[in-house]
């Protein structure tokens, strides 16, 4: 440190010399008189001891007012440097205020110039603090809130950041991931080898399924070492939902192709039996023709179903409400379904009470609906089985049942059989698209009601929907 | 100083139980996939990584007897990594329990004997699950996860009886399956003892914490003897 001398500081040394002189010149002749007017009246030699007394009264009296000057001042120099001291610490541990300057330190001008620095760092200090805090809030608020998983891992495999995501995906709190290991956090060997390699330089992605929950992940790892020296992180993207939708479509190419095949075939094997010769047979012909014909209309219905479902689907289809009875809606359906039913050898009967309130629908779906479950009743109920139709109000809905005592469906299938293309394995063999609970889940769904199931395997099925009697 | 590297050691034995533990669980979930989609490729796989599971084990093993041998443990490290041993092999054998089911799912892959996959599905996440939380219990030294996770042992048995009875009953129904019949049965005995072993690992838990030697009040017996 440079050493200076700040003449300033004399101000004191110099007014106490100068008043102490004053002094002197003005007591002096008092006792100079009294001293040597009696040496020459006694002859004797002059006592000098009241000069020396004055001389050092006024040196003592002179010398405790300096004292009391720089006791004063060094005491309130020590309070504003205490305050600075207070205000400096503060700083330090973050905590930001005003810093109180008393008003007397002006004399000091280094004191002042110390205050108002400090005052300014801590002004900028709070300002870039508050800026750091917002951009930390707006990260942690990205890092919360995005549906991707991230870690972020020391050179010593301790984790140091879990998002949101990610405690959700590994089941655990921040608390007990913060500073424990990747391998006690992530409890996975696939996902830890991932770490390694990444850590190793060798970032890498996986796609992965993630233990009894059956989650599919895909995991990506990245190298910090740039950014944060020794960092490596890893990013999870949930493709649980997207692997389904995977299964879905290879569901239905499998089922389509499947069902298209059989009619094709059966078309393909009548043509060449008419062309090696069987139409010169008339008879055996027009059999052939009817065959062909009803295996065209299966390919019609097949395709018109697919038609109808992607338009349901796409929102593109338009209904026409109107206050319809539900009798009559059960009456259509019934008078539709009924030769059917008597072909199968199955019972078909209807029941509805004629007060019914009118509900808000469109008739040619709802017989959509009737007619695709009667279909699926008829198909599933053996030769003397019974299927009854019947409605009844519950509250501001009218409550529909399509009832058979058919060989119902299997637990398992109860969950899924409203999917597009799903088919418990027995539907398989009475053919069907796969389609057609889908699509009255849809045309329900459009009108504002609901659809479900109840059913116990072997003793038949009961499928319910509800359409609401006011207008949406 | 010599107590940190005592520490740092139990923290690297620890993360080894837990590789391992997740060699073993997946090993369970990839056996019974095998068995669902009838693949004996994958079977082979997991037959082929049970030599994996079991370097590690011996691997874990040896790591503990020289932690005993250098570093003296006492009191709660000394427990811990007692039980820790005892884990080792609860582990080393659920993994044979895995490679069982794939030898049955390569047995089975060229007939069609009609397994109750869905059930044996639930069975292997329900038990794959309890252990993957045994284990978060016994490296927090959770008690009240480890007196809780027995209890859906009756869950793992309930489903036993089902798919045993349906096992039993295709088994009536077409005498031919028989073998096959049982085979599926191992299957689900394996899948048994699996939540058994978890049960003993739980135990282990409150030995590390208390000391105390408990025997969680679930039968070890096969539910089919009852």
């Amino acid at each position: 440190m440079k050493s200076r001398f700040h003449l300033r500081i004399l101000w004191p040394f110099v007014l106490i010399l100068a008043v102490s002189l004053a002094a002197f010149a003005l007591l002096f002749p008092l006792v100079q008189d009294s001293v040597f007017q009696r040496a020459i009246e006694t002859g004797k030699q002059a006592n000098y001891i009241p000069i020396f007394t004055l001389v050092f009264l006024i040196l003592a009296i002179g010398l405790m007012i300096g004292l009391l000057i720089n006791i004063y001042y060094t005491n309130q120099h020590l309070n504003v440097l205490e305050d600075l001291t207070g205000a400096a610490q503060e700083l330090g541990e973050g905590r930001f205020r005003e810093i109180k300057i008393p008003g007397d330190v002006g004399r000091l001008p280094e004191m002042q110039e110390l205050a108002e620095a400090l005052q300014k760092t801590a002004t900028q200090t709070e300002e870039q603090f508050n800026a750091l805090n917002k951009q930390q809030a707006m990260l942690s608020a990205v890092l919360d809130h995005m549906t991707d998983g991230v870690l972020i891992a020391d050179d010593s495999g301790k984790v140091q950041l879990l998002n949101a995501a990610a405690e959700r995906l590994f089941k655990i709190e921040n608390e007990q991931a913060n500073g424990h290991s990747v391998v006690e956090v992530m409890r996975h060997y696939t996902l830890v080898e991932l770490w390694e390699k990444t850590k190793n330089g060798n970032p890498e992605t996986i796609t992965m399924e993630l233990g009894s929950a059956h989650k599919y992940l895909q995991v990506v790892g990245i190298n910090l070492e740039k950014e944060l020296p020794g960092r490596t992180m890893l990013l999870f993207q949930d493709l649980t939902q997207t692997h389904q939708l995977e299964i879905v479509r290879r569901d239905f190419i499998s089922n389509i192709s499947h069902e298209l095949r059989t009619p094709i075939a059966g078309l393909k094997a009548i043509s060449e039996t008419l062309l090696d010769g069987a139409l010169d047979d008339p008879p055996a012909a027009r059999k052939f023709l009817v065959h062909m014909d009803n295996e065209v209309d299966n390919l019609t219905q097949m395709v018109n179903e697919l038609l109808e479902l992607s338009r349901i689907e796409a929102g593109r289809s338009n209904f026409e409400f109107q206050r319809s009875e539900p009798c009559d809606l059960i009456n259509k359906a019934y008078n539709r379904m009924s030769l059917q039913a008597e072909k199968a050898g199955v019972l078909l009967t209807q029941e509805c009470p004629s007060d019914l309130p009118k509900v808000n629908a469109d008739p040619a779906r709802i017989a959509q609906v009737f007619i695709n479950l009667i279909h699926n009743a008829i198909k599933f109920t053996p030769a003397g089985g019974h299927i009854l139709l019947s409605a009844w109000q519950d509250g501001d809905k009218v409550v529909f049942l399509v009832q058979d005592d058919g060989v119902g469906v299997a637990k398992k299938d109860l969950k899924r059989i409203f999917e597009r293309f799903y088919k418990a394995d027995r539907a398989r063999a009475g053919g069907g698209t796969g389609l057609g609970l889908s699509i009255c889940k849809h045309i329900v769904d459009a009108h504002g009601g609901h659809i479900w199931v109840e059913s116990i395997e072997n003793a038949g099925s009961q499928f319910f929907f509800t359409i609401p009697t006011t207008a949406r | 100083m010599s107590r940190f590297t005592l520490d740092q050691e139990i923290r690297l034995v620890q993360d080894e139980i837990l590789l391992l533990g997740s060699l073993v669980e997946q090993a369970i979930l990839n056996s019974v996939d095998a068995l669902q989609r009838r693949d004996t490729t994958a079977a082979q796989h997991v037959c082929e990584n049970d030599r994996k599971i079991n370097a590690k084990h011996h691997a874990i093993e040896n790591h503990i007897l020289i932690t005993f041998a250098t570093q003296s443990p006492l009191a709660g490290d000394l427990r811990f990594l007692a039980a820790m041993l005892e884990v080792n092999t609860e582990l080393e054998r659920i993994g044979d329990y895995a490679k069982g089911i794939a030898k049955v799912a390569i047995h089975l892959a060229d007939t069609d004997f009609p397994i109750p996959m869905h059930e044996i599905q639930q069975m292997a996440d329900l038990a794959t699950s309890m252990l993957h939380r045994s284990l978060g219990a016994f490296v927090a030294e959770d008690t009240i996860a480890a007196h809780s996770i027995p209890e859906e042992d009756n869950q793992v048995d309930e489903l036993y009886e089902r798919i045993y009875r349906k096992i039993v009953e295709a088994m009536i129904k077409n005498p031919d399956t028989i073998d096959s019949g049982n085979q599926v049965a191992w299957v689900i005995h394996n899948l048994e003892r699996t939540a058994d072993r978890v049960t003993n690992i739980c135990e282990r838990v409150v030995f590390i914490v208390s000391g105390e030697s408990v025997e969680f009040d679930v039968s070890d017996d096969e539910p089919i003897d009852e």
